[in-house]
């Protein structure tokens, strides 16, 4: 299929998903659910009602810090099991066991803990970003060709040689669509944190949800769509752009 | 290194794993951070005065009908739209869009929809796995080898008979996947809903839990909960072993 042509079908998608939004819009009624007309009228009034854009800087402020956090983390012990069969053996049953915890069981606990506030919600973020991280650097380690290490063994390269010029290399491409599939979820939790205890962006998205009508709801919600979206395709074209010899490998679901 | 691993170095990293959380709860405040021996004398209290099984056994029904509905609906969507190019093309950003929607966002709407109770509970598991599994057949629908589908079309298999006996199955080790991914993903979002929901079975006990800030049981009842989310996520590898015994190594 030619560029032009899949370009055309994406754009019908959408126009075809938009029309239809409006039409069962308009019969269910903004109450039920907003038609996409009334929500873009309504947009400039929710982002001044509710200081959406104002709220939604300070929560992704909070979560870069807990995101990095879990990154680096993830990053490092990913490399360290990945390499190592004895921290493998030693970590990977607690690894899986946290890797299918639910985020939202965590949060009272959480509150108790490390109360309501910045600690809080970088904990919630942090677990919720570091096993993502983790789990495909620690596939990318593991995957690295035996060749190229026994290369940098003959040239004598010493182990911190080994490991800055060949191994971080080439696990690069991984550690990115580790941070992708980490941010996808460090947002989730993030909303799941506010939610519950409304503040920042989860607290609009809470306050605007008890209205009578849904077209600040859902105006936060397209929100919060378009950042998503543009914050993953930015670490995937960083992706293609920084790493092109490794973008057919990295066929791991979302 | 010859330690055989699951043998020696798995029970070897929960021993550990327990010291370690012991020692941090040694020196933390007992209502912070509860140590591993409370925490599994609490787990076997309220297994064994029934209170946690039949919670369990509450939240099991929403998180079993939400999953199974959004199976359902999601492998038969994927393999029709995932053997179209063009309506996959189409829908592709729309998916990807709506995809990236944190799931915990739409309680409100499940509320205005569907009340406080087992109905918005069930469309808050539909939402969260609906997503995983539907992603996951398309891909597999969409690359089934050009070659089997020539080989098919070559001897005339067609219709009804073309999706069971070539479709299906080449793309069956992806579609396991999805329901793979997806039942983790139901697990999760059971105890979601009891949490963001009116606050029964497994949420109750975890809030009540909190509030009186008995860790130990807050830390049982997670526990709980992921091991069962575990063993989910363990019996479909296992029933994909024993349906497509053909397809090795699905780690994806």
């Amino acid at each position: 299929m030619s560029r032009a042509r899949a370009w055309a079908l994406r754009l019908t998608g959408i126009a075809v998903f938009l029309l239809l939004w409006e039409v069962v819009g308009r019969i269910f009624g903004e109450a039920l659910f907003a038609p996409f007309s009334a929500v873009i009228a309504g947009f400039p009034a929710t982002v001044r009602d509710y200081k959406l854009f104002t709220e939604l800087a300070g929560s992704f402020q909070q979560l870069v810090l807990g995101y990095l956090l879990g990154c680096a983390v993830g990053m490092v012990l990913g490399i360290m099991m990945g390499r190592s069969a004895l921290l493998d053996g030693l970590l990977q049953p607690w690894v899986s066991m946290m890797f299918v915890t639910s985020i939202a069981s965590l949060v009272p606990l959480f509150i108790i803990t490390f109360g309501f506030g910045l600690a809080f919600r970088i904990a919630i973020v942090f677990m919720a970003a570091v096993w993502y991280v983790l789990l495909v650097t620690y596939h990318g380690a593991r995957g690295v060709s035996p060749e190229l290490l026994q290369t940098a063994r003959a040239f004598e390269a010493s182990r911190l040689q080994t490991f800055f010029k060949v191994l971080l290399p080439a696990l690069y491409p991984y550690i990115l669509a580790g941070m992708r599939i980490g941010l996808a979820h460090a947002i989730r939790a993030m909303v799941i944190a506010e939610m519950y205890v409304i503040v920042g962006f989860g607290g609009v998205v809470y306050n605007a949800g008890v209205e009578i009508s849904t077209v600040s709801l859902i105006g936060a919600l397209l929100t919060i769509m378009v950042v998503g979206v543009a914050l993953t395709e930015t670490l995937k074209w960083l992706g293609r752009k920084t790493a092109p010899w490794y973008d057919e490998r990295l066929q791991l679901s979302n | 290194m010859t330690l055989n691993r699951p043998l020696v170095l798995y029970p070897l990293s929960i021993v550990l794993g327990l010291c370690v959380w012991e020692a941090i709860a040694r020196v933390l405040p007992k209502a912070l951070f509860a140590p591993p021996s409370a925490v599994l004398g609490r787990l076997a209290a309220m297994t064994g005065d029934g209170s946690l099984p039949t919670a369990l056994l509450g939240a099991v029904q929403h998180m079993l009908v939400g999953y199974l509905l959004a199976v359902l609906v999601a492998i038969p969507v994927g393999i029709v739209v995932g053997r179209n190019v063009a309506v996959a093309t189409a829908v592709e950003p729309i998916l990807n869009a709506v995809y990236a929607i944190p799931p915990v966002a739409l309680v409100p709407f499940f509320i205005i929809w569907f009340g406080l109770y087992f109905e918005a509970r069930v469309a808050l598991v539909f939402a969260m796995c609906f997503f995983e599994i539907l992603i996951n057949v398309l891909q597999g629908v969409r690359n089934i080898d050009r070659g089997l589908l020539d080989a098919a079309r070559s001897l005339e298999v067609t219709g009804l008979a073309l999706y069971r006996k070539v479709v299906i199955p080449a793309a069956s080790p992806f579609i396991f996947t999805g329901l793979r991914v997806g039942i983790g993903r139901a697990v999760n979002a059971m105890i979601t809903a009891e949490l963001f929901f009116s606050a029964v079975n497994l949420g109750q006990m975890l809030k009540n839990s909190s509030n009186a800030f008995d860790t130990a049981s807050a830390f049982a009842i997670i526990l709980a909960i992921s091991l069962f989310g575990l063993a989910c996520q363990e019996g479909m590898r296992f029933t994909e072993r024993l349906v497509i015994p053909w397809h090795h190594g699905s780690e994806a």
